[in-house]
Parts: C-alpha cells; sequence; structure tokens
C-alpha cells in the first residue's frame, strides 16, 4: 500500500494510517522545502480543512477565515525552509494560520472601531437552515471575549486540547482552560436569559 | 464524577451541537478545490511590502544609527568639557597682566563705571 493510499484510508486503518500519514507527510514537506510545487499543492489538500476550522474559530466571518487561510498557507510557504521536518506540518502550520487569524482579528478591530457588528456573522449556510438555538447561540456568542469564542469553539467543535490551543493563541495551557470553562458558563447563563426572555 | 464531567452536562452537549452547526465549514468538494486554487495561486504573487513591514525592517538599524550617534555626541561633550576645564587650569596658573582688581572682577565693571575710573586716574 503506498503511503497516499493508506493516508486516504487512515479512518479505517488507525495504527497503520497514523505512521503512513505522517511519512506521507515528511516526503511532501522535505519535497516542498526542495522547491516542488505539487507537493506543497498536496500539503495545501491535506490541511486545508483543518487550518479552516481553525481560522474561523478565531475570525467573525466566513470571508475572514478564508483569507486568514490563504495568509497563513502563504507565510508558512515562504517560511517553508525554516521548519524541521520531524515535526508534525500541521501543528505548526495550525499555528501559523492561528497567528495570521489574530491578526486579522486586529486589523479588523482597528479598521471597523467605529462600526461593531451587533450579531456574529455567520459562515455561509444556507439560511433555511437557521434553527432556534443556533440563532440564540450566535446573540450569545457576540457576548464571549474573542479569546473564550476562540477557545470554546477550537475545544469543543475541533476537538482541539487545551494544550493545542494555548499553542496556537499564545497562552498557558491553564488560561485555556480556564477561559473554556468561564465560556461555557457564560453560553449556559445567556441562553437560559435568552429561553427565559422569550 | 470529574470537574470535566460535571461541567459538561446535557446542557453543554446541546451548546456543543449548535456550536458545530454555527461553525460547520462548507460542504462540497468544489469549494475546497476552489480554496486550493486560490491559496496556490497567491504563492506566485511577488511579495508586497506593506509599510509598516518596511518599518520594521529598518528599525534595527536606525535603533544602531541613534546608538552611534548618541555616542559620538557624548564623547564629543565630555572631551569639550575636558578642554574647557584644562583651559580654565591654564587660565588659573598663567599670571595675569592686568591689575589684580581688573582681572579678578573684569566683568563687574559697566563701561560707565570703566569711564569714571579711567578720568578719576587720567594723570592731568
Amino acid at each position: 500500500m503506498t503511503a497516499a493510499i493508506a493516508f486516504e484510508l487512515h479512518g479505517a486503518l488507525p495504527m497503520t494510517s497514523d505512521a503512513a500519514k505522517r511519512a506521507f507527510e515528511r516526503d511532501h514537506v522535505i519535497a516542498a522545502q526542495g522547491g516542488s510545487d505539487a507537493a506543497f499543492a498536496e500539503l495545501v489538500r491535506l490541511h486545508q480543512r483543518r487550518a479552516y476550522a481553525v481560522a474561523r474559530a478565531i475570525v467573525l466571518s466566513h470571508e475572514d477565515a478564508e483569507d486568514a487561510v490563504q495568509d497563513g498557507f502563504l507565510h508558512a510557504y515562504r517560511a517553508l525552509d525554516r521548519f524541521r521536518s520531524d515535526q508534525p506540518f500541521g501543528a505548526w502550520l495550525n499555528r501559523i494560520v492561528a497567528n495570521a487569524a489574530l491578526d486579522l482579528v486586529r486589523r479588523r478591530k482597528v479598521r471597523d472601531a467605529d462600526e461593531l457588528p451587533e450579531t456574529l456573522a455567520l459562515p455561509f449556510r444556507d439560511p433555511g437552515e437557521a434553527d432556534e438555538l443556533r440563532t440564540r447561540l450566535s446573540e450569545a456568542l457576540t457576548h464571549l471575549t474573542d479569546r473564550q469564542r476562540s477557545v470554546i469553539v477550537l475545544h469543543d467543535v475541533e476537538g482541539f486540547t487545551h494544550g493545542e490551543i494555548g499553542s496556537m493563541l499564545g497562552m498557558p495551557e491553564g488560561t485555556a482552560r480556564s477561559d473554556l470553562h468561564h465560556a461555557r458558563a457564560a453560553l449556559r447563563r445567556l441562553l437560559t436569559d435568552m429561553r427565559s426572555n422569550s | 464524577m470529574s470537574d470535566h464531567l460535571k461541567l459538561h452536562d446535557e446542557s453543554d452537549e446541546r451548546i456543543t451541537a449548535g456550536l458545530r452547526k454555527v461553525f460547520a465549514a462548507p460542504e462540497g468538494e468544489a469549494y475546497w478545490r476552489s480554496l486550493e486554487a486560490r491559496i496556490l495561486s497567491r504563492l506566485t504573487e511577488p511579495p508586497t511590502v506593506a509599510w509598516w513591514d518596511e518599518l520594521d525592517h529598518w528599525m534595527r538599524p536606525a535603533l544602531v544609527a541613534a546608538a552611534v550617534v548618541l555616542l559620538a555626541s557624548g564623547v564629543a561633550t565630555f572631551r569639550a568639557y575636558q578642554a574647557e576645564r584644562e583651559v580654565a587650569y591654564e587660565a588659573m596658573l598663567t599670571p595675569s597682566a592686568l591689575p589684580v582688581e581688573t582681572a579678578v572682577r573684569p566683568m563687574l565693571q559697566s563701561g560707565r563705571e570703566a569711564t569714571f575710573r579711567y578720568l578719576m586716574t587720567k594723570p592731568r
């Protein structure tokens, strides 16, 4: 079985596929470091979904998440020669994408200081899909801090560990844990308040 | 039961399910192929340098230049002070040709006083 096939099948073959995935990824990283754009394109294909999820947890809109993903991959491409191929490429890339997303949030804050959005922009989805909880959640999320929102999405939706979140957002693991606790408590309280008010 | 399990109760499960809907990634291979194409097309763009990046590049040389200027002005000030002290010391050691009063208090005399003194001391 080739590494590429093993990578595609990694859900079905957890033991073999993890090693195969790492080997496949390492080969492509080394090739990309050697100047192969095709190898980098393969790395983009492998990691763009996860990168999008990281960016989407940090920024306020789908469009900003796309921009952050593109910026992140661009920075990664330019810094590829500094990456040590024995490290997990995904974790390195996610940190870069998270930084690009945080940078975008900072720039947006400066630019839009006078026109803060009243509700959190939703990702582009069929509006007909919106249910009551989703609407209330979107409203409740606007009451969290940027960091609390990012932490709860990265942890509860994307499944990152506290340590990974801390590393991506540049804060100690304990802070990520505490932010998650406060974010959950705040969301619970806000949703209860909304339910009792409606 | 751990704290984590206590916190992650039924309402948390509902919140998580709601969050998954709110933050769901776009579906469909066409979208991801398009994003991939946009990412790859950005790689071929020539790097553009923003003015703040340009400033950032100049930050180090500017700091070095400022440090050199500061050092040079410090040295110049010190040397000027030393020279001034030497001149003052030399002046103290050199005997003055003027009368003691004039040598000691040359600046205390106004023009009017000097004229008066000249007239009073002038031989008739």
